[in-house]
């Protein structure tokens, strides 16, 4: 209490003070308060740039994206082979897979979030354009995402208790339904990232992005090619992953069962990954068709602009790709009674491979000198300017589809002996249908060096559809052929040389960074856009950079990626030792059993 | 010693694949550069501007460094020389800043023969300023270089002015609507046009009347048959140039255009 007097003069001030000083604080408050909030475009990232850590985080999360929507694919495959023939070894192999599902999905969730943050803090602008068409689908998204995870626990940690007579088939819808969710998550993030690729024609720079129909920007020209081949790439980025996983642990295995199954499982990771590789090109096709007809420009900037030579290097990481996945299987008929057979004709396709892979990688401009350029008589070079063109290309990766078939094809026919009446005659048409695909690719690829490239694009879908007929038709007559078949021999599982695992784990690094080149085409083609001809980048990395700088993220974000994998399997070993399967060292297992369930 | 030698390849992979990528020529997408240039501005400086768009941000040699694609402008095509010397012969009555100027507008009117795509080029994301500097960089490749500072300066005010969008025409009477949004570029009206597209002549007698509007409306949505080669090319911005009136006009006239 004030006491009176000595300071009744404090008690006259303090109101007025009190008031002053409030007045003064208005005062210098008020240029506050008359600034309006404007929010930024974009934001900066200390040492790498916005861009790259983006581009990071984006990769990463997509890696392991599409490693966990592949896995579940052949896991509930693998499933359900297990519970159709009674074979076990089927069933522990899909939950095999799933545990090392389970610990990558917490990665993927993790490098989603801070995508989303990066987003949030480096584009703002973009992201609340993005979010104001697409808010709805980011609602559905979070909700799916929440059953997913859910669903997989369900499915993971209920497998020994579900594990027979009815529960197995209620284990195995929980398996499909991990599918859906998973694919129904996959189709809304594609909605996203292909709006920004070839959003609506109707939608202009002008267009405010509330006025966007949802479903016009949703369902828009590259989503579902976008869709269709990323579902296969998952499939291929998995089996992948696996096989690399399957060699890692065949090559520290410390008795023979160990081997064999490891064995088993990188040949079932490959085969699944080589499989889905054989359809992905077709996939590819389809979506560059789109393109081009969504907007010749984009088109012609992919294929003949600052980005042809992306698919130079394309073209040999494919090359890589069959080459080593034929490799594996070749090497691997080395344990399979009277594969022998076949081995004088692995030469003949070996040639084809490699034919097919060096036009595929030649490039139309040869980098040369001016004495060179006029030694060639111009900027192409005469045989090679010929090669270097789509319709050379898409025959030599049309050929070499085929040859890595026939070598499926040779390696399930190995140890069999058809027994049905009309092998001979069968034999004969499955050679006809090779030899008319391979006509009909011929045919095109040289028609097409005489028609417009807007025609010439159309040429490569009679080109895939000849091949596509022949795969389908060759194994229809194969699987009749071989019912019933005599065995040669069982396959010696484990008995596999340790340089055909080197061959996986490159397929597996192949793969990935195939994976992160293609998605910096996919994005690069926008250009100087966030979203094309609607909104403009005007950040200081608005111009694509060369392939030298990309080239150097994409293998910094695999390195990321493998390593992340390798603690993430690790830890997840830590937790459970895997069960090996019954696959024995030399193996209990009748080959056409197996080859039949899996071709 | 396996764990060394995974990681040997897993690197030595990685090395090899970044070191042929950074082996190749290394072609970065740059951003074309926006102009300000007013009446005063200098031939050597719109030529050197326009050089710029050409080799880096309009993307010209994406087709036009290639000969299967498009006729190589600077160093010549079919012994004809470079553009510049024969830009002012290629349409007769039409000089060389025209028929360059027009070429860019409209790139389907002028698709030179030998098998050739048509033109992909984007008028309408680059600039009035933009599309001189170009026309004058092509004029300087063997000919005499017209382009004036008073277009530079008319195109510079047009672009500042112009609405955000809205129609190309304000006529309601249907060929002047076609005229004025170039649809007689591609498509042949009584003799008039060019024959790329689907013909006007006999249009209302081969779809409906819906059709044709979706057809306007969507241009991408559906091809006419046989046309498919030039999906695509009908600019989606078409709509945004009409209003609701002339869209109307221009339905129902090519509705009643029977056999």
């Amino acid at each position: 209490m004030l006491e009176r007097g000595r300071w009744s003069w404090l008690r006259t001030i303090l109101p007025v003070g009190v008031v002053v000083a409030i007045g003064l604080l208005a005062i210098a408050m008020e240029p506050l308060a008359a600034q309006s909030y404007t929010p930024r475009e974009y934001g900066d990232f200390p040492v790498i740039g916005s861009r790259a850590a983006i581009w990071i985080a984006a990769q990463l999360h997509l890696f392991f994206a599409a490693f966990v929507l592949g896995v579940p694919m052949f896991a509930v495959v693998a499933e359900a082979i297990g519970i159709f023939s009674s074979e076990e070894r089927y069933d522990k192999l899909a939950k095999e897979f799933t545990r090392l599902l389970l610990v990558s999905y917490s990665a993927t969730a993790i490098w989603g979030a801070i995508l989303v943050f990066g987003l949030i803090t480096l584009y703002p602008g973009l992201w609340g354009y993005l979010a104001e068409i697409f808010a709805p689908s980011m609602w559905v998204y979070v909700g799916i995402f929440f059953f997913e995870s859910f669903t997989l626990y369900l499915y993971y940690y209920g497998w020994d208790r579900w594990k027979k007579g009815r529960a197995k088939w209620g284990h195995w819808g929980l398996g499909i339904l991990l599918n859906v969710w998973g694919t129904a998550v996959m189709l809304i993030a594609n909605s996203w990232l292909t709006y920004m690729m070839s959003p609506p024609g109707e939608v202009t720079p002008d267009t405010a992005p509330e006025m966007v129909q949802f479903w016009s920007a949703f369902a828009n020209a590259t989503w579902m090619p976008i869709n269709i081949h990323r579902f296969i790439a998952n499939i291929v980025f998995g089996g992948a992953i696996v096989g690399a996983y399957s060699a890692y642990r065949f090559l520290s295995a410390k008795t023979d069962e160990e081997r064999a199954h490891y064995d088993w499982m990188g040949y079932i990771g490959n085969f699944v990954a080589i499989s889905a590789l054989i359809v992905l090109p077709f996939a590819g096709y389809w979506l560059g068709r789109e393109i081009y007809e969504y907007n010749q420009q984009m088109g012609t900037t992919m294929m003949g602009g600052f980005m042809s030579w992306l698919w130079v290097v394309q073209a040999f990481l494919i090359a890589v790709l069959f080459l080593a996945g034929n490799y594996y299987l070749w090497v691997g008929m080395g344990r399979i009674p009277g594969a022998e057979r076949f081995m004088p004709y692995t030469k003949w396709m070996l040639l084809v491979l490699l034919i097919g892979a060096a036009v595929w990688a030649t490039p139309r401009n040869m980098i040369a000198n001016r004495a060179e350029i006029t030694a060639m008589g111009g900027q192409f070079h005469p045989f090679l300017g010929v090669l270097g063109v789509m319709s050379a290309k898409n025959t030599a990766v049309n050929l070499m589809i085929l040859t890595t078939f026939l070598s499926f094809l040779l390696y399930r026919r190995a140890n069999k002996k058809a027994v049905v009446s009309w092998e001979k005659r069968g034999t004969t048409i499955q050679g006809a249908l090779f030899i008319i695909a391979a006509a009909v690719v011929l045919f095109y690829g040289v028609y097409g060096y005489f028609v417009p490239s807007i025609v010439r694009i159309g040429f490569s879908v009679y080109q895939v559809l000849a091949v596509i007929a022949a795969i389908i038709l060759v194994v229809l007559i194969d699987i009749g052929m071989m019912r019933g078949a005599k065995s040669r021999g069982e396959i010696r599982w484990g008995e596999m040389p340790e340089r055909s695992q080197y061959a996986l784990f490159i397929l597996a690094v192949t793969f990935t960074w195939l994976m992160g080149l293609m998605g910096f085409a996919r994005s690069g083609i926008r250009q100087h856009w966030h979203v094309f001809e609607v909104v403009r980048d005007t950040s200081v990395d608005a111009a694509t950079p060369a392939l030298g700088y990309a080239s150097i993220v994409i293998s910094a974000c695999v390195l990321i990626f493998l390593s992340m994998v390798t603690f993430i399997f690790w830890v997840g070993g830590l937790a459970e030792k895997p069960v090996i399967s019954g696959v024995g060292a030399g193996a209990a297992v009748s080959a056409p059993a197996v080859m039949d369930q899996e071709l | 010693m396996t764990n060394i030698k995974i990681l040997g390849v897993i690197i030595g992979t990685l090395a090899i694949y970044t070191w042929i990528a950074n082996a190749i020529p290394q072609l970065e997408s740059v951003v074309p550069e926006e102009l300000s240039f007013s009446s005063d501005v200098s031939e050597a400086e719109l030529v050197a501007a326009g050089a710029e768009l050409y080799n880096g941000g309009a993307g010209c040699t994406t087709c036009h460094g290639l000969e299967t694609r498009a006729p190589n402008l600077v160093t010549g095509y079919s012994g004809e020389g470079p553009i510049g010397t024969r830009c002012g012969t290629r349409v007769p009555g039409q000089d060389c800043k025209a028929y360059l100027h027009e070429s860019m507008m409209n790139p389907m009117a002028y698709v030179v023969e030998g098998g050739f795509d048509p033109m992909v080029f984007q008028a309408r994301v680059f600039s009035g300023v933009q599309i001189w500097a170009l026309v004058a960089f092509l004029q300087d490749q063997g000919g005499v270089v017209t382009v004036t500072g008073a277009e530079v300066a008319a195109a510079a005010e047009a672009d500042a002015t112009a609405p955000a969008a809205g129609p190309a025409v304000a006529s309601t009477d249907p060929l002047e609507i076609m005229r004025g949004n170039l649809c007689l570029a591609c498509h042949m009206l009584d003799g008039e046009g060019a024959e790329l597209a689907p013909p006007f002549d006999g249009m209302g007698s081969r779809i409906d009347t819906d059709r044709i509007r979706r057809g306007i409306i969507d241009p991408g949505a559906e091809i006419a048959e046989g046309f498919d080669h030039l999906a695509g090319s009908m600019p989606p911005t078409i709509p945004d140039l009409l209003t609701a009136r002339q869209l109307e006009v221009l339905v129902d006239f090519l509705a009643g255009q029977g056999g």
